[in-house]
């Protein structure tokens, strides 16, 4: 009996990956609805059909054959968002160059990262998947919903902005300065790896439509007449940093202390680039107006800080002075183990500066998806939007409440009631119980997750 | 002496001259006789005979006209020939890697070696003598592809004909059928590596590689056209990947995962390249899709040993049968957690899986061969026989993986891969069916030379 039950549970297991591409319908009825860009409903109904909210209000009925779920005493609210997440690298940092835009974390995404259904359960339903801090340039970004039991290519979140990491600080010039005596070595060899790559990157495109230009010249002129081009090959590293110029590529940059940020604009200003996000962000609190003037954005941690020398001059007001100064502020994680609680962070924003509890789950949700150019399709609970949610037992700011249900594109990815006991996937036959078990649980907070694999990579 | 015997005179040394030219520099035929021979088939002949000369079958069948000056090994009416077996890809005789790489100045703008990109190796300039050629032999493998060990490109796939430890250019069966291929990253640590360090690096990298070689060979037919126009700068690592950017041989990639195949599969979207998967012990989910791009798989028959708990549950079962005094060992398994119940029961299920891999590549249509993929001779015998004894392949379906179906994977069938007239003499001379334990290789034919490992 025992063996058949846990058939029934392996069957269920892998019975996510049989729906992970589908779109669900739902219907909660009597919940508190939390729409994050508008009041709070109470005793509200929210209809998801193919995926997609298609009503929000009172009194709605459900229609035949929809899912209902009764919503009584729990809350609503859209799916959290992480604009910043190493959940399921394959691996993090490409930290053999200072520049390689070219790489992608596309290309290194681990769909079966167990992690991946912790989140879930935290009521997280997309995050942003990012290169590590090791370059000045890292690699792009890669928005994701958390299809746990999908593909690499299930999990990509259709539709989002390209984004790409930035570095600045001790990391880059640790990294490639101190460990390979190569620039940069300073804060002011950082700017100048940003600036001489993007002259070059400009510099090549020119190059490149001449010899384009040429080359269409050439192949019709019939006559023969016309001498053909000398080929410049296609390089894909200043494609994308043209692409950061021409502004279809969001940069969110890896940075602590003010005088970089103010760099960062600065050059970023003679470039014509706009719409970029500070991550961490630690002193962005001292140059919140100039942020706010700029017209960027930051994502920074709660309260983690002093992991190292330019992370000490922090605050657990920094969030609340870039709200109150009129920045797109996010919370965001970093970790795989903040990830599950990112509502807790989220609250110390109103325990410490008295942040209205609106805009602290703001910071969760739809600021964060306005960071990764999504904030079309997820961040609030509004008709036309994707049915990325999660019910909560309770306001989802209180210490004492618990995800009970999470969906992504009105799919249930999680269930409180029904949470096998082992979640893993892809378990090889000579993957030993103890280990597996152990280095796939979470280990709590690293140290600097944006640099776990270059530590690796140190230590060989 | 008149006209008419002049002529006949001139006739018959013309006839003589001919005929000594026929027989001088032809060497001697050799013929194995009164044996069964086994095709890649699996369709034998009983009590036949098989000739060869100059390293070409000439003749094969039952009741042949055995060639005067033929070198005759009788069979005795007991042994048994199959085709010489293939391994798809092997790096045997490759020279170590270097150790103690010096730091480079420059980390992220490594020469192409140590990026880990050398295409432009032949492993024939390259190869030492190895003991694992002649135990391959022993093995009955007539005929490898060869590759180099090293990382994203180690070099070119040389198909020799083993007969020897040291392999030479005397043993080249062609040129070369590929470029190998893997997501390995750049060699070294943390003080000596270079980039690309990561496998989205390798990718990032492989792409700028095509692009490279793709402008070079624009400009090098653009200049072929017009010698007033700059001189392209040669590449001998660029133009060694003209061929695959032309489709004109393919990528021998060695490659497990499902994620990892998934991610060749959009690099070969982006370049339209031909590609061999080498190894590919997880492929099975994407068996459909492998048969729709047409990529074929020249298999690892590594498959993972039983985890023990079960080998252990089997012989615990089979003991309580014999054994009434079973209960204790029963509580005992009730004492696992639900947690390590339901790893068991997922575990097994993976092995299962994993085990099966090839049967439903197969099943799926795909062309699967074989490729020891660092798998030693010594431990192919107990992976053959785990897969037989499991049901997964039979004994006929795994000769034609290592003959024919190899041999037209690489692009080799019209010349080896089975026993046909017009064939190389590729042949084993076995004392028993082949994979059965207790047979051995009586005589061993590489391309027509005979290595006897009786009379050792």
């Amino acid at each position: 009996m025992k063996k058949i039950t846990y058939i029934f549970i392996i069957i269920g297991v892998f019975s996510v990956s049989a729906f992970a591409q589908d779109k669900g319908s739902v219907f909660i009825e009597n919940a508190t609805l939390v729409t994050v860009t508008d009041d709070i409903i109470e005793n509200g109904d929210i209809l998801i059909t193919n995926g997609v909210i298609t009503q929000i209000g009172t009194d709605l009925s459900a229609p035949a054959g929809v899912t209902v779920i009764d919503g009584t005493g729990k809350f609503v609210m859209p799916g959290i968002i992480d604009a910043h997440s190493h959940l399921n690298t394959v691996s993090t940092n490409e930290a053999r160059n200072p520049v390689t835009a070219e790489v992608t974390m596309e290309e290194s995404i681990d769909p079966n990262e167990v992690s991946i259904y912790r989140a879930l359960a935290g009521g997280v339903t997309s995050i942003h998947l990012m290169h590590g801090s090791a370059n000045v340039i890292g690699g792009q970004g890669e928005t994701l919903k958390l299809r746990y039991g999908s593909t690499q290519d299930g999990m990509r979140f259709d539709g989002a902005k390209r984004t790409i990491k930035f570095a600045l600080g001790e990391n880059p010039t640790r990294v490639h300065g101190q460990g390979n005596g190569i620039l940069p070595r300073t804060r002011m060899g950082v700017e100048q790896i940003i600036r001489s790559h993007f002259d070059e990157a400009l510099d090549y495109r020119v190059k490149r439509e001449a010899y384009l230009s040429a080359k269409q010249k050439y192949e019709s002129d019939r006559r023969g007449r016309t001498a053909p081009p000398v080929p410049v090959a296609k390089n894909l590293r200043y494609d994308v940093l043209n692409d950061i110029i021409d502004g279809e590529i969001l940069v969110h940059c890896h940075s602590y202390r003010a005088d970089e940020i103010l760099m960062l604009m600065r050059v970023f200003n003679d470039y014509g680039i706009k719409n970029y996000t500070f991550q961490h962000a630690n002193e962005a609190f001292k140059v919140a107006p100039e942020i706010a003037k700029n017209g960027a954005y930051t994502s920074v941690f709660a309260d983690w800080w002093a992991y190292k020398f330019e992370v000490y001059y922090s605050t657990a007001f920094n969030a609340t002075i870039l709200n109150e100064n009129g920045v797109t502020n996010s919370i965001n994680s970093d970790s795989n183990e903040l990830i599950r609680h990112l509502n807790h962070e989220a609250a110390k924003t109103v325990r410490y500066g008295q942040t209205s509890e609106a805009d602290a789950l703001k910071m969760i949700t739809i600021n964060p998806a306005m960071q990764l150019g999504i904030a079309d399709k997820v961040g609030s609970l509004e008709v036309g939007k994707q049915g990325d949610i999660a019910i909560w037992s309770g306001h989802p700011l209180s210490i004492y409440s618990k995800v009970e249900q999470t969906y992504i594109d009105g799919t249930k990815y999680f269930d409180l009631a029904n949470d096998p006991v082992d979640m893993r996937i892809d378990i090889s036959s000579d993957d030993n119980y103890e280990e597996s078990f152990t280095t796939g649980f979470i280990k709590g907070r690293e140290a600097d997750a944006c640099m776990s694999d270059v530590f690796q990579l140190i230590q060989e | 002496m008149n006209i008419r015997n002049i002529v006949a005179g001139l006739a018959i040394l013309v006839l003589v001259t001919f005929s000594e030219k026929a027989t001088g520099q032809d060497a001697p035929a050799h013929a194995i006789t009164n044996v069964t021979i086994h095709l890649a088939s699996g369709e034998t002949l009983s009590n036949s005979d098989i000739v060869w000369r100059n390293g070409i079958i000439v003749d094969i069948g039952s009741d042949l006209d055995i060639p005067f000056d033929v070198y005759t090994i009788d069979g005795g009416d007991s042994l048994h020939v199959f085709p010489g077996l293939i391994d798809g890809l092997a790096t045997w005789g490759s020279p170590e890697q270097p150790r103690n790489l010096p730091n480079l100045e420059d980390p992220g703008n490594p020469p192409y070696d140590r990026a880990g990109v050398q295409p432009e190796r032949k492993p024939v300039h390259y190869l030492n003598e190895d003991k694992s050629i002649s135990a391959a032999m022993k093995a009955g493998f007539t005929l490898v592809g060869l590759g180099l060990d090293g990382q994203m490109l180690p070099g070119q796939v040389q198909p020799f004909n083993l007969s020897s430890e040291q392999l030479t250019e005397a043993h080249l069966f062609s040129t070369s059928i590929g470029l190998q291929g893997s997501f390995d990253t750049a060699p070294g640590g943390w003080g000596s590596g270079a980039y690309p360090s990561t496998q989205m690096g390798v990718m990032a990298y492989f792409r700028q590689l095509m692009y490279d070689a793709a402008a070079l060979q624009e400009h090098m037919n653009y200049f072929e056209k017009h010698p007033d126009m700059p001189q392209p700068e040669h590449s001998e690592v660029l133009e060694a990947l003209f061929p695959l950017i032309n489709a004109d041989i393919p990528l021998i990639f060695e490659v497990d995962s499902k994620e990892e195949i998934e991610r060749l599969f959009r690099l070969q979207d982006e370049f339209g390249f031909k590609t061999i998967l080498v190894g590919a012990r997880k492929a099975a989910p994407l068996a459909e899709e492998l048969k729709n791009r047409n990529i074929s798989v020249i298999a690892s028959l590594d498959v993972n040993d039983k985890p023990k708990w079960m080998t252990d549950a089997e012989k615990e079962s089979k003991d309580s049968e014999n054994d009434k005094d079973g209960e204790d060992k029963s509580e005992e398994s009730d004492e696992l957690s639900e947690e390590e119940i339901t790893f068991r029961a997922k575990q097994e299920a993976a092995w299962n899986s994993e085990t099966q891999n090839i049967r439903s590549l197969i099943d799926s249509g795909v062309s699967v061969g074989f490729s020891s993929a660092g798998l030693s001779v010594k431990d192919l015998q107990s992976k053959i026989t785990l897969l037989v004894d499991e049901g997964v392949l039979t004994t006929t379906e795994l000769l034609k993986m290592m003959t024919h179906t190899n041999a037209d994977i690489l692009g080799l069938s019209n010349r080896v891969g089975d026993l046909k007239v017009g064939m190389g003499a590729h042949l084993i001379l076995t004392t028993g069916p082949l994979f059965e334990k207790g047979t051995k290789i009586h005589t061993h034919v590489s391309q027509g030379v005979i290595n006897d490992f009786m009379e050792n």
